[in-house]
């Protein structure tokens, strides 16, 4: 019964006029969600944890380079499933919202690649080291800016939206070599110090920031999503029935 | 009450960045439908023949 209405539902998402609706309605939440888990983390963040027994005040750049990695990575990973849809089953709204994760998660892998660099300052003595997580991170970037472009080249969308998610499929072998890289080769960058399965090396009392920070930048990228996927549906379909009657109903706000 | 920190310099730019980026996660979406939605309100004021030319 409930696989059966996450099954409508799913279904009639895939009507551009039921997405606008549904975008409309949740993301404002998903925002609210997100102001609110910062608000949490980034107080743990600066004025609970203790500073760290080695690396002092300058572990807390771990509250805003960790998640983002995370995130960066995880939204290249909803990315390529949206993509998969997208190819086999020819649904436009994931087509769109393939599209459309691609600026968001360049945003958090340049975050994390900002972060990281002016954290390898004091800590390793360098702003920037040629090692394998920090060159998968920028290859990361590459790729993420590459579907960008791509979409943008093609003047018919849906011909973009379509090359450009063979290239996000393509892109995805990235994403194990970014995750196993600290155990492939030696790098600078640190290990694994938090797993969700075993035992983390980072002490529990520095793991709330981390959590409520994890959980805000993904509803950041929800909510963002759904804005960027809503303002490109109107894009597209501007001529559409569905938006002039839309637009002559509310009077165009 | 401002935190202060070891490396302070590299913790606040760090938080900094991720400020202006997130900001400007919100606030672009926000600006590029505010440019649509004007857009949008002129072709129909053109479809329904209430268009005031700013230039006539």
């Amino acid at each position: 019964m409930i696989w059966k209405t996450i099954k409508v539902g799913f279904h009639r998402l895939g009507s551009p006029a039921s997405f606008y609706r549904f975008s409309t309605l949740v993301s404002p939440w998903l925002w609210a969600g997100f102001a609110l888990c910062t608000a949490i983390g980034i107080y743990y963040a600066l004025y609970v944890v203790p500073p760290d027994y080695q690396q002092s005040d300058s572990f807390r750049i771990l509250y805003v380079h960790v998640p983002s990695a995370w995130q960066a990575m995880a939204g290249y990973v909803v990315m390529s499933i949206l993509a998969a849809i997208a190819l086999i089953w020819r649904i436009r709204m994931t087509e769109i919202m393939a599209m459309m994760c691609a600026p968001i998660g360049a945003a958090f892998t340049a975050i994390c690649l900002a972060t990281g660099s002016i954290w390898g300052r004091p800590m390793w003595g360098t702003w920037w080291e040629w090692d394998a997580r920090l060159t998968s991170m920028l290859v990361l970037l590459f790729i993420y800016l590459g579907i960008m472009g791509l979409y943008a080249a093609f003047d018919d969308r849906r011909k973009g939206a379509r090359v450009a998610c063979i290239l996000i499929l393509v892109g995805l072998v990235n994403i194990p070599i970014i995750h196993f890289s600290v155990e492939w080769w030696t790098t600078l960058h640190q290990g694994k110090t938090i797993r969700i399965f075993g035992e983390s090396s980072m002490h529990y009392s520095m793991m709330p920031p981390l959590i409520w920070m994890t959980i805000a930048v993904k509803l950041m990228f929800g909510a963002a999503l759904l804005d960027r996927s809503r303002n490109e549906l109107l894009t597209q379909d501007r001529r559409k029935g569905w938006v002039q009657k839309k637009l002559k109903s509310q009077g165009v706000s | 009450m401002i935190p202060e920190f070891e490396y302070a310099i590299y913790v606040w730019s760090s938080y900094g960045i991720f400020a202006v980026v997130i900001a400007w996660q919100i606030v672009q979406p926000v600006l590029y439908r505010r440019r649509l939605m004007a857009e949008l309100r002129e072709e129909l004021a053109l479809q329904s023949g209430d268009y005031n030319d700013p230039n006539s």
